[in-house]
């Protein structure tokens, strides 16, 4: 799924601080599932924002809403009405959902109420871990299906740099796991270590966000 | 703005878990007033009934304080129903800091076998504690 | 057997000489000086003295610049370089740079991941954006067709090929274990003509590896120059132990100098120790020698291993 996180509430306050009345939208999809911009969160982050304001001496009406899916035009209509009155409108959906909000209502102010962070496994209850960047070309055949391109910190793709810890984690944080290492042990247990033997070259990114903004068309589903 | 310490009667929000009760304690919802406080007790089937945005409601809706009673972690009909209202409380509380509010305004007592009474003093206890941070500043802004 | 780049190590190494590498750090500033005074510190004790590239993702003067006030002063650079900060334009843009400077001897690495930032001891850079467009073996193998074919890595021709000595890092006691071999063997592989490996504390462990690799015939192949650090204190032992991935020091190193009346000088007979243990193993063409922030103590080391004068080739 797609992973979003809160952006920092000061942060928030500082956005809304001033407007008259807001429309406070969710998404019920990925960033439902990440507990992020869900219904709950947008219930829990409206108080929380209005107290915050009003604190502050600028109280703000805040009015909520969430979509069953922020990124398409036909669930995003039925809030128009909503959006009547309102002087500002903020997103808890991904970037997608959050854009295609703000380009159905451009004349009134929009801010984002998440940061998006990833794509991402929910891995266990309340964790959730990077599996895809969605690089636009795709090793894991090569590497026996574990991504070293996201989740690897610096993308590697010829087997581990020399900051595996003892313990088989990232150089960089305790809790991940080094994926060469993981990658390496799958590769022992289906017997093709020699597999991972070959120098792998260079990689293109030019089909991934570093190649420009990606434009996907299919002349049979055009209309 | 804020009335002097002597004046103030915190109001408090008891949600608290009928688990948590004596077998022979009357389970009781509703006002009941306290000395210096007013206390609005609120019966729930298990503490984890309560969620971060249900707390967030209470709050913004001008109560001084809310105070939560679970059942001891072991103890928990639902198992891990008590120990969610606490991660729950915890989420809620920082939050509230994050916000620059006061986190004080929740409150969480894990106990069995209570009387109405004991409840009662909870409350009691949490109205000592938002004391000296005064009125809720929400009080009469929001709806 | 004909020379790749004709450095000062390459011939050492061709000669059949045991090499010596140092480090120079670049300063975090801009001084001159600074380097040229670091260098003077060590001229003669070592056959060539690597730069490093801003190690622990700490903005230091560069490595190419540093490199070449190294040069100036009359020692033989190693330039490094990470695939942390450079795309594979940059990269292969320096490393012509380098090559018109006269830098010759290159080696290539990952690099301290940007959230490194000295350990903690300095704020660092932790919220910049990584590169790692290829990584360590790619760029191995990227400065090798520069070299070689005169080409860039598109393909594209060059002028000139950039003479090149070019060398590798490994992690031989790095988990997974059973790979490090493998990926020793890909570097050289991709181009390395030299490596210099993590510090060695515990022979016996590096050994064993080693010797995979030497019946592979790598050792063969490029010229293996374990990593010694010089130990200055038990506390020091414990944290590269404990923190350092792929440094493994045994329990009863730590507990000699600890038990060393004189922690610093048991340090530099430690690491004679260790320079003449590696210097027994097959496949072992030399040494790697740091003395983190303590260049000075080299002064007494290297003539303590017997490893003065340096070879004139």
């Amino acid at each position: 799924m797609i992973t979003a996180e809160w952006k920092p509430i000061p942060e928030l306050v500082g956005y809304l601080r001033g407007h008259q009345k807001v429309l406070l939208l969710g998404c019920a999809t990925c960033v439902a599932e990440c507990a992020a911009g869900g219904e709950r969160e947008v219930e829990t982050m409206a108080p929380l924002l209005r107290m915050a304001l009003a604190k502050e001496g600028s109280p703000v009406e805040i009015v909520t809403g969430t979509l069953e899916r922020q990124c398409e035009p036909e669930f995003i209509e039925p809030f128009a009405p909503a959006a009547e009155g309102v002087d500002a409108i903020m997103s808890l959906a991904c970037g997608i959902g959050m854009q295609l909000l703000a380009e159905r209502f451009p004349q009134i102010a929009f801010y984002p109420g998440v940061n998006t962070t990833s794509l991402s496994l929910r891995e266990a209850p309340g964790l959730w871990t990077t599996r895809c960047a969605a690089c636009g070309d795709c090793v894991l055949g090569e590497t026996f299906g574990l991504c070293p391109v996201s989740r690897c910190a610096k993308s590697l793709l010829n087997g581990p740099c020399g900051g595996t810890r003892a313990s088989g984690s990232c150089e960089i944080n305790e809790d991940t796991p080094c994926i060469w290492n993981l990658i390496v042990e799958r590769a022992k247990v289906r017997g093709q270590l020699d597999r991972l033997g070959a120098v792998r070259r260079p990689k293109d990114w030019s089909n991934s966000p570093a190649g420009g903004p990606k434009r996907m068309l299919r002349e049979d589903l055009r209309p | 703005m804020a009335a002097p310490a002597n004046d103030f009667q915190p109001q408090i929000t008891v949600l608290y878990c009928r688990q948590c009760l004596s077998a022979d304690a009357q389970p009781f919802e509703g006002r009941r007033p306290g000395q210096g406080f007013a206390a609005q007790l609120v019966l729930l089937p298990c503490s984890s009934k309560m969620q971060v945005h249900n707390l967030m409601r209470i709050l913004e809706k001008g109560v001084d304080g809310v105070q939560m009673v679970a059942c001891p972690e072991e103890s928990c009909q639902h198992l891990v129903g008590s120990l969610r209202a606490e991660k729950r409380l915890n989420r809620a509380q920082d939050l509230l800091r994050q916000a620059g509010l006061a986190s004080e305004r929740l409150g969480l007592h894990r106990g069995q076998g209570l009387s109405l009474e004991s409840v009662l003093e909870l409350a009691s206890q949490r109205a000592e504690a938002v004391r000296p941070l005064g009125p809720n500043p929400l009080k009469g802004v929001n709806r | 057997m004909s020379l790749k780049a004709s450095t000062n190590l390459e011939k050492v190494l061709a000669a059949g000489q045991f090499a010596l590498t140092a480090e120079i750090g670049p300063p975090r500033g801009p001084d001159a000086e600074v380097v040229a005074k670091k260098a003077a510190l060590l001229k003669g004790l070592a056959d060539a003295h690597n730069i490093t590239d801003n190690q622990t993702a700490v903005v230091r003067m560069s490595s190419i610049a540093a490199a070449k006030l190294v040069l100036d002063a009359g020692l033989e650079p190693v330039m490094q370089m990470t695939c942390r900060d450079r795309n594979r334009i940059a990269m292969q843009s320096d490393l012509l740079g380098a090559s018109a400077l006269g830098l010759r001897n290159v080696l290539a690495i990952s690099g301290d991941h940007q959230r490194a930032g000295a350990g903690g001891k300095l704020k660092g850079h932790p919220g910049a954006k990584g590169v790692y467009d290829v990584d360590s073996m790619q760029l191995l193998s990227i400065i090798k067709g520069m070299r070689d074919e005169g080409l860039q890595a598109s393909g594209d021709s060059l002028t000139s090929k950039p003479a090149f000595f070019i060398g590798a890092a490994w992690t031989p006691l790095g988990p997974p274990k059973d790979f490090r071999v493998t990926r020793l063997a890909k570097k050289i592989a991709a181009g390395a003509d030299f490596i210099q490996t993590q510090a060695v504390f515990d022979v016996k462990a590096f050994a064993q590896q080693l010797a995979q690799a030497h019946d592979q015939g790598l050792t063969e192949k490029a010229a293996i120059l374990p990593g010694i650090i010089v130990p200055r204190s038990a506390g020091m032992l414990t944290y590269m132990n404990n923190n350092v991935p792929g440094v493994v020091v045994p329990a009863e190193l730590i507990a000699r100098l600890k038990g060393a009346a004189d922690p610093k000088a048991e340090g530099i007979k430690v690491t004679v120790e260790l320079i003449q243990a590696v210097r027994e193993l097959p496949g072992v063409k030399g040494v790697h020698l740091q003395a983190i922030e303590a260049e000075e103590l080299l002064k007494e080391i290297i003539p303590a291993a017997g490893l003065t004068p340096r070879p004139q080739v």
